[in-house]
Order: C-alpha cells, then sequence, then structure tokens
C-alpha cells in the first residue's frame, strides 16, 4: 500500500516524554489493534522524535506502545524550533527507507495516519508539518474512529456516492462544548480535480486519552534517523530559555472556585464575590472558556485579572484537581468537566437544576450566585470560631 | 520608502460579548441572531503591527478573506493600526475552505500588498474556529519563518533581525519563556497577553500622530481597501476554497450527555440551614475537621 502506519509526533521535556505523548500513543496503540483485526493488515504505530541525547526515550515509547520509534539527535535538534522540526519531521514521514526498516511492505510512500499534540508546540508544528506534506489537519481532538464511510460530496465526488475505506474520523468539541464536529481528510475523487490527501492528520487535546500500563516486555524497532539540515533551516536562534511559574497557581492551593457565564447579570459584582469567596477559603479562581473572550464589559483591572485564557479550566486550558472544587454559575460544558472531574469534593451554585454541572458535583446549590453566594461566606465566617474553639 | 513593511491577517468572527452574543436553548452559538466583528486576537495583532508603525515608521497593510461585510473588520484594524492598505479577499471560489485552502488564499494576497512584507502578524487563533493553525500555515506557504505565542518583540533595523519572546505552555507543568532572534522575514502570531509598550518621548509623540492619522482615515477607509476575487489574485481555483480544501465537516452532533458521574445532594440556597451544613462540609474538606 502506498499509505501505511500511524505517526505520533513525541514532546519531550528534560529527558522525559510529555503526557500527551504518551497518551497519544495509547491510542494509535488501541487504533491501530483494531485497525489490524478489521483489515487483516501489519500496520504500525511509528514514534517520531527529535532532540538531543534522546535515545534514552526510545525505549520507553516502545514500552509505552510504539511498534517503531524514528529519532534523530542532533545538537541542533535540542529545543524545539518549528523551522528545522517541521522539515525534519517531513523528511521522515516521506523516508521509505526508514519505513522499510520496520515494515515488509515494499511501496510505502507516506504515513497513512499522523497525530500531534494540541499544545503550545505541536498545534504550530502540526501545521506547518502539514502544508510541506500538503494534506488535511483537524485540531483539538478528542474522539477518534476509523471507518468505511460512504461520502457523498458536492465538490470530493461531485455529488455521487463514493465509499472511502480506512478514514479517520477526527471529533473536535467546538467552542460552546456542545457540538462535537467530525472531520475528515478525505482524497478528491472528483474527476475534475482527482489528487490523493495523506496523511490524515490531527491534534490531539491532552489529557484526554488514556496511555497504556507500561510494558517493558515489548518489543518494537529504534531507527537512528540522520536528517539533513542546510544553513536556511537554522536560522532562528534561541537566546534563552527560562522556565516560569504562571502566576494563577492551581497546584498549592487547596481549593479552586471557578465562575462562568452564570455571572452575566451583573458581571462586575459577580466576580467580585467570586474573588471574595476564594479569598475566604484561600482558593485559586478558575474561569470556564467563554468568559476568557472577555464577553462582559467589566473594568479593566477585573478583565485583566480573571477573564484571562491562563485562568481557563478544561480541555482547552487547564486541568486540576483540588480538594475543594466551586462550581459557580458554570452549567458544565464537556470540556470544562474535562479539567475538574478529578477534583475531591465538589459544589455547585447554579439556578438551573437541569444543567449538566448537577451530575458532575456532591452538593447542587440552587440559587443565583449574587444571592447564594454572600450567604455561603457569612456561614463559613460563621463557623471558624467554632473550629477555633475546638483546637 | 519606509524602511519596515508589515501586514496583519485578520478575521470577521462572532460577537462573543454579552448583548451581541446569542446562544440557542442548547447552549450552542446562534450564528443567524450573532453579530460580527473584528476577532479579539484580529485585534491584538493589529496593536502589535502598530507598534511596528509607531517605533520604526513600518507601512502597514491589513488584509482578510471573508464576505464582503467583513469590510467593517478591516476598518476596526485601520483603527487601531492606521493602516496604510486594507484587502478583502472575497469570492463564492473561497466558500468551504479549511485552513490549508484559506492559508493559500491569504499567501496570494500578502503577495499582492504594497512592497515586500518584512514582519506578517496574524492573531493567536480565531474566537470561533479556534485552529490556531492558519496563521502557521499561511507562514509556511509564504516560507516565512514562523514565531508562534509572541509576547513582545523588537526589530534591529540594522541588522534586520527581529528579537521576539514567546511563551511556551507545558500542559501545566510550567510555562517556558523563550527568547528567539530570527532575520527578516518573519510570521509572528502574537499571544493574547501581548501589550504594546511605549516609553520613549518620541515614541509618544508618533504615537499620538499615527492615532489621529488612524481616526482620520477610518472616516473614508474604503478608499484605502481593494478587493480581490480569485482571478484577481491569480490563485489557481483547485488550491482554494472547496476543492482546495483536504479536510470537510462530516457531521455535526450535540455531545451526548455524560453518564453523571457523581451525585449530588441539591439543596436550596436560600435555605440557611442548609447553607451552614455546606460550609461546615467545606471546612471538613478542606482542614479535615469534622463539626457535628
Amino acid at each position: 500500500m502506498k499509505y501505511e502506519h500511524l505517526y505520533v509526533v513525541i514532546e519531550h521535556e528534560e529527558g522525559k516524554p510529555v503526557p500527551v505523548s504518551l497518551e497519544m500513543l495509547g491510542e494509535a496503540r488501541r487504533l491501530m489493534d483494531g485497525y489490524n483485526r478489521k483489515y487483516s493488515a501489519d500496520e504500525k504505530v511509528v514514534a517520531v522524535v527529535l532532540g538531543h541525547g534522546v535515545r534514552g526515550i526510545c525505549d520507553e515509547l516502545v514500552h509505552y506502545g510504539a511498534d517503531a520509534v524514528v529519532y534523530a539527535d542532533s545538537p541542533e535538534l535540542k529545543y524545539p524550533r518549528n523551522l528545522i522540526d517541521t522539515k525534519v519531521i517531513a523528511q521522515i514521514a516521506l523516508d521509505r527507507t526508514v519505513a522499510a526498516k520496520f515494515s515488509k511492505s515494499t511501496d510505502f510512500q507516506r504515513p497513512r495516519y499522523m497525530f500531534f499534540a494540541a499544545d503550545s508546540i505541536g498545534r504550530q508544528l502540526s501545521s506547518t508539518v502539514m502544508v510541506q506534506l500538503d494534506s488535511g489537519l483537524a485540531s483539538d481532538i478528542n474522539k477518534l474512529v476509523i471507518e468505511d464511510l460512504e461520502i457523498k460530496h458536492e465538490h470530493k465526488t461531485k455529488g455521487q456516492p463514493v465509499m472511502y475505506e480506512r478514514t479517520l474520523e477526527m471529533y473536535r468539541p467546538d467552542f460552546s462544548g456542545f457540538l462535537w464536529t467530525t472531520i475528515l481528510c478525505l482524497d478528491n475523487r472528483n474527476p475534475a480535480n482527482a489528487r490523493d490527501f495523506y496523511p490524515q492528520a490531527c491534534s490531539i487535546i491532552p489529557g484526554v486519552f488514556a496511555p497504556l500500563e507500561r510494558d517493558a516486555s515489548r518489543k518494537g524497532v529504534v531507527i537512528d534517523y540522520a536528517p539533513t539540515f542546510s544553513p536556511e533551516d537554522l536560522k532562528v536562534r534561541i537566546i534563552s530559555r527560562k522556565a516560569v511559574k504562571s502566576a494563577v497557581d492551581y497546584d498549592s492551593k487547596k481549593a479552586v472556585v471557578s465562575f462562568g457565564r452564570g455571572i452575566k447579570d451583573s458581571p462586575e459584582q459577580n466576580i467580585r464575590l467570586v474573588a471574595a469567596l476564594a479569598k475566604e477559603l484561600d482558593a485559586e479562581v478558575g474561569v470556564s472558556l467563554p468568559i476568557s473572550k472577555k464577553p462582559y464589559p467589566v473594568s479593566e483591572s477585573i478583565s485583566s485579572a480573571y477573564m484571562v485564557p491562563d485562568r481557563v479550566i478544561g480541555t482547552s486550558g487547564r486541568k486540576v484537581m483540588p480538594l475543594l472544587y466551586v462550581a459557580a454559575g458554570i452549567s458544565g460544558a464537556m470540556q470544562h468537566i474535562a479539567g475538574m472531574k478529578e477534583s475531591g469534593f465538589v459544589v455547585a451554585i447554579n439556578p438551573d437544576v437541569e444543567s449538566p454541572i448537577k451530575d458532575e458535583c456532591d452538593v447542587f446549590i440552587r440559587g443565583r450566585m449574587e444571592d447564594v453566594i454572600p450567604a455561603l461566606i457569612e456561614e463559613l465566617r460563621a463557623i471558624k470560631p467554632q473550629l477555633e474553639a475546638r483546637k | 520608502m519606509p524602511d519596515l513593511h508589515a501586514a496583519v491577517i485578520i478575521k470577521l468572527e462572532p460577537d462573543f460579548s454579552e448583548g451581541n452574543v446569542s446562544y440557542n436553548a442548547d447552549g450552542t452559538l446562534n450564528r443567524a441572531e450573532t453579530k460580527s466583528i473584528l476577532g479579539p486576537h484580529s485585534a491584538i495583532a493589529c496593536q502589535a503591527a502598530f507598534y511596528s508603525k509607531v517605533k520604526f515608521g513600518a507601512r502597514v497593510a491589513v488584509g482578510t478573506m471573508g464576505p464582503p461585510n467583513a469590510d467593517v473588520a478591516l476598518a476596526h484594524a485601520q483603527a487601531i493600526c492606521d493602516a496604510d492598505e486594507l484587502h478583502l479577499y472575497s469570492d463564492r471560489l473561497f466558500a468551504g475552505a479549511d485552513t490549508l485552502a484559506t492559508a493559500e488564499t491569504l499567501r496570494a494576497g500578502i503577495a499582492k500588498m504594497e512592497g515586500k512584507m518584512d514582519i506578517v502578524f496574524s492573531g493567536h487563533r480565531a474566537s470561533d474556529g479556534e485552529t490556531g493553525q492558519t496563521g502557521p500555515q499561511t507562514a509556511w506557504k509564504l516560507g516565512y519563518t514562523f514565531l508562534g505565542n509572541v509576547i513582545d518583540y523588537d526589530v534591529d533595523m540594522q541588522r534586520r533581525v527581529v528579537r521576539a519572546r514567546r511563551v511556551i505552555s507545558l500542559q501545566g507543568l510550567y510555562d517556558i519563556v523563550e527568547e528567539v532572534e530570527a532575520p527578516l522575514p518573519v510570521f509572528i502570531a502574537i499571544d493574547p497577553s501581548y501589550k504594546p509598550s511605549f516609553v520613549t518621548v518620541s515614541q509618544r509623540l508618533a504615537l499620538e500622530k499615527y492615532q489621529k492619522e488612524a481616526k482620520a482615515r477610518v472616516q473614508d477607509f474604503k478608499k484605502y481597501m481593494k478587493v480581490f476575487n480569485a482571478q484577481q489574485l491569480g490563485v489557481d481555483p483547485k488550491t482554494v476554497g472547496l476543492p482546495g480544501s483536504p479536510t470537510i465537516v462530516y457531521k455535526v452532533e450535540k455531545i451526548p450527555k455524560a453518564k453523571a458521574s457523581r451525585k449530588a445532594e441539591v439543596i436550596d440556597g436560600s435555605d440557611r440551614e442548609q447553607l451552614r451544613r455546606v460550609a461546615a462540609k467545606i471546612h471538613e474538606v478542606l482542614g479535615g475537621m469534622v463539626i457535628k
């Protein structure tokens, strides 16, 4: 076959794969096991690693599900740089001698499927690699299925029903968190403009898929790839690189108080209430994704402190697991739930008992936050002296 | 001749601000009822281009692919960055484009701008599509060095080099702030946290001058605007719109409600007695103390 295997672009930091890399391998393994059974095929999960001193990571990737690992090791690849990384990944993807080292097939041209991480590195890398390979890309995927699909499309099939075999259905939650869009990357079978589009590629949301159990007995092929650079490819120079703690600190706080669109009747005042409750509980403040789009006119100080992407909890932001999670005026879109479901005790404040957050909390306080939060703060304060007295 | 040419690619997007945005009963966006405006990330990209104008006297061009009413986004962009040239790429052939086909149209459009671009800016991502792919894909098609998540930048005009700081978020582990240098031309996708600062007196004077100029220009923005169709852009119709898009939207469905993961006790928010119990429970959870 011309198009074979699933290539997974691995990211790593300080000598370890970042979690989403192992999550992608886990999902790749599950998908390709199913694929090989269904189509009596023997296509591989291939991890692609760029870096310096990365040989040690390769065996780990095999233990986590890769059949083959192709690594390019060079001081020039020590830190991610979009330009050179794009070139090298595209070289590896198109290299037939590489593919011949893990597969008996002889007519390989390109990967069938390709995965990247939907994070600040992979999102951009996937974009440029897929231009270089001239194929399609879907972003922020959280469900994947391989199916034979009959498609009738104005352009792709000139309106005729056509069977597309082994098609990757890429599910992507939209910004509202309530809709799922399925993206397909399909060849043009329209005779007026016939052409193939491979690999079918996507970026995958971190924290969605489960990695496999590490299995040190798993075997795989590790391939040392020597990339070719031109001086042009190296023209971006990294001058410094510093780790910084985000100003928003979810990790050292025992509690998180989040708010969503339920603040809408009096946004400024409600955000202040949320902040007051957070202060009372020594909690960090979180927001749902729509809030980071600054949908309400509030004072600049409130807006820049709270309505920012850095505070977003969910698949488009951060994942938190505090002892206590308070969701005020949050309806509970799937994307948000994914970011807080592992919290210890969850309290929701919401006037609508039908909202999905009700199924994700331990206590559902029915009411408007305008009324509930001040009363709750009073009760929290009232109880404190009693606690002190018992100490 | 200006020493620096800057371009911005922008997008007309639904206005997510309260009072303008309209949601359906099921929580999805009601597109028919929602107004469209210059996307907020596009607006930040315009601020970044304006910085080049104030600091280096750059000539600024703004381009967008969209329907004829996307001209309002161009006008708004001009008001922010005092653009010298506005481009609208509008053709039914462009409809249905995925990010690859959109990037092809934008690439061709940028090539039509006056002068060779030294820096092209885009926003971080659109508020509606949210892929964040169009910027880097346009950059790659232009053959420009792509720098993403840029929180501030400067240009060494003598060496024709950009120095930028960019922030890389590592899945909540920690963030990395990276300082990089790249020769012009570059493509910068600007981070939402970008804030231009004008520190010297001469910069502040230039700022005032260009802001005033922008105000005047935008009154008559159509004078600065050119509209291009596919033929005028000289793009191959097979590479834009639906024919140029490898991907399609196969289906859109409501995300099925997940199985309840917790069994909530529903309490009445106006009942103080019940709130007191919640407060006690919260203290217990946080402090490991039980109050009976």
